[in-house]
């Protein structure tokens, strides 16, 4: 049905060639509003492979008259430190899509059983904390007090791995997309409760996976909070902690006049300059930019089964 | 009762299943909630959350006469909000209904690609490309005009750059959701419409306008609940957290945030966060009442 309205439109399209003045304006304004999204993120790339000095004396700029490796070559000064961040990174990336698309899905799963009684408690429980909750501050004391946890890196797993928001979008995929009958028919058949979810409905579950683990696994790489708030050791500093650090010490060094120009130069090697920085921004948002186009289809469908309540 | 634990075994399977996320929000999401106690309590490390000291409202009495900085912060961040949600719900709807527009699929497609990326750089990594064009001295803009302002200690200015970076990261992704509510519409009403003799124009604010509006409204019902929380990278990462600007740029979040990070202040700061939760609960109870209301199958319960 909706093939064929989509297919119907196209054709409209098609048979209205004759492109007016009007559609000649309206994509000139897209293409306007489209430069202003995507022209920052030009800089970041051209400034990454801008001269130093240029960018010391004419400012930044998307034409600039001298090109240089130089801010990429110097990112590998990090050396040791990039690459632990990555890895870092990669690792509460993946674990904690991983993990939490699973108990997400096992959860959303266990209360969209009919006839299950208890469900009816679990729901709510889901429910309750996205209208009210302890706060950050509340949050930070009981995770460092209590759990003992400063400087976990469950700390950056944990929090952000199960979301109400994205159990709903789960449950309203499995009760309006997957057919109860298939669940019915594999018990029938004599499958177990663990062999119905995890042969039967994960699987069907695919496209709603694909959505919501694209937005959690940018929910990750992005989080810079937690990190702050946690992370104290360098070696499970994950990226966007590099990233805030970098921005410190250039601060602390355009705030501090009087270190001594020794002091400079002994810091010469992590002095974080313009285009290198530029070329660490790259590094960090490089994955996602990358990744990003293949998942976008799940993602616009993922937006919209979950505004749309089951 | 009795039935009930029979129902409970017989679905026990499903139980386990729900136990490590059940367990998750319980030590991750509920467990917190214990502490807005500190709100009422003179927070001593060493004694932990239970065994401080009441001090009955004392807190709040702090917040209320510290005007300046709690007036100030929670000014601001509805302020904000209500700046935010106006420009970003009307920029979501005309981009989307610009791009549906188009005559050109594919370009529109490309550019639509392009729009949402800002959406997924954080702002640990915003704020570097925003210091490239407001730096006093490398800054593109003060370049381009010729002019050294000092973006970053004067505060009139932040209104309107923390509006373009939201308006830059969000209004890509923002317009998807009404991109497919567009896509669903009936084409041939369009076509009875062209019949008619309807113009573009015409066909936009008699169609495709009313067809946005229920979506509209359950979306801007539905953030009535987040009015008390901010986009805390915005205010604390793309002003470099600096001083000099709170007057316009200090919401609750980065405020709180802030005190957790200078660990000052506890039983105060404990006051703003119940201060915020309390307020969060009771709009998000009024804004699912109102959709409720309007669109019963869109609300959240």
């Amino acid at each position: 049905m909706q093939t064929t309205a989509k297919h119907a439109r196209a054709l409209k399209t098609a048979d209205n060639v004759r492109i007016g003045p009007g559609q000649i304006i309206l994509t000139l304004l897209v293409i306007l509003f489209t430069v202003f999204c995507f022209a920052p993120v030009l800089l970041v790339f051209i400034s990454a492979f801008t001269d130093e000095m240029y960018i010391n004396q004419h400012g930044f700029s998307f034409f600039p008259a001298q090109w240089s490796m130089n801010g990429m070559n110097s990112v590998l000064r990090y050396g040791g430190q990039l690459l632990q961040s990555y890895g870092v990174t990669i690792f509460v990336t993946l674990v904690g899509t991983f993990l939490g698309l699973l108990i997400m899905s096992m959860y959303a799963y266990a209360i969209s059983r009919p006839g299950f009684k208890l469900s009816r408690f679990l729901s709510i429980f889901l429910l309750i904390p996205m209208l009210f909750n302890g706060g950050q501050l509340a949050g930070y004391i009981v995770f460092t007090s209590w759990y003992g946890l400063k400087d976990s890196l469950l700390l950056l797993i944990l929090p952000l791995c199960v979301t109400t928001m994205n159990v709903i979008i789960l449950r309203t995929y499995i009760a309006n997309s997957i057919p109860g009958e298939l669940m019915e028919a594999a018990t029938i058949d004599g499958a177990g409760d663990y062999r119905t979810f995890f042969q039967i409905t994960l699987p069907l579950l695919k496209p709603s996976l694909a959505a919501v683990g694209f937005m959690m696994a940018t929910a990750y790489w992005n989080d810079w909070q937690n990190a702050l708030l946690y992370i104290v050791s360098n070696n499970k500093k994950p990226l966007q902690l590099l990233l805030i650090n970098i921005q410190k010490s250039i601060e602390f060094l355009l705030n501090n006049n009087n270190v001594p120009a020794a002091a400079r130069a002994a810091m010469g090697g992590t002095i974080p300059q313009y285009s290198s920085t530029m070329a660490t921004v790259i590094v960090v948002i490089g994955p996602i930019m990358v990744v990003y186009p293949f998942f976008q289809k799940y993602f616009v469908k993922g937006l919209t089964v979950g505004s749309v309540k089951g | 009762m009795k039935e009930f634990f029979r129902n409970t075994w017989k679905h026990r399977a499903h139980v386990i299943m729900a136990l490590p996320a059940f367990l998750v929000l319980l030590f991750i999401m509920y467990v917190p909630m214990t502490g807005l106690v500190l709100a009422f309590k003179n927070f001593d490390y060493s004694k932990g959350i239970f065994a401080s000291d009441w001090v009955g409202l004392g807190n709040f009495e702090f917040l209320i006469k510290s005007k300046n900085t709690f007036l100030n912060m929670t000014r601001n961040t509805v302020l904000y909000y209500l700046l935010f949600t106006a420009v970003g719900t009307v920029l979501n709807v005309t981009i989307a209904i610009m791009i549906d527009q188009m005559a050109f699929k594919r370009a529109a497609k490309t550019m639509q690609t392009l729009m949402i990326i800002p959406v997924f750089i954080s702002y640990a990594a915003v704020q570097f490309i925003v210091f490239a064009f407001i730096d006093s001295r490398t800054g593109m803009i003060n370049n381009v005009l010729g002019t050294s302002t000092r973006f970053y200690s004067k505060a009139e200015y932040w209104p309107w750059i923390l509006l373009i970076v939201k308006v830059w990261k969000d209004t890509g992704y923002g317009s998807v959701l009404y991109m497919s509510v567009l896509a669903g519409i009936d084409t041939s009403l369009y076509e009875a419409a062209n019949i008619d003799g309807a113009n573009k124009f015409q066909q936009i604010r008699h169609i495709t306008i009313p067809s946005l509006i229920p979506m509209v409204t359950v979306m801007l019902l539905l953030s009535v609940g987040n009015v008390m929380r901010s986009d805390t990278g915005l205010f604390y990462q793309v002003t470099r957290n600096n001083g000099a600007l709170y007057s316009t740029t200090q919401v609750i979040d980065s405020y709180i945030l802030n005190q957790i990070l200078k660990s000052s202040n506890f039983g105060y700061t404990a006051a703003a966060s119940f201060f915020q939760s309390v307020i969060g609960l009771l709009l998000m109870l009024l804004a699912n009442f109102s959709v409720r209301k309007i669109e019963p199958e869109n609300a959240l319960f």
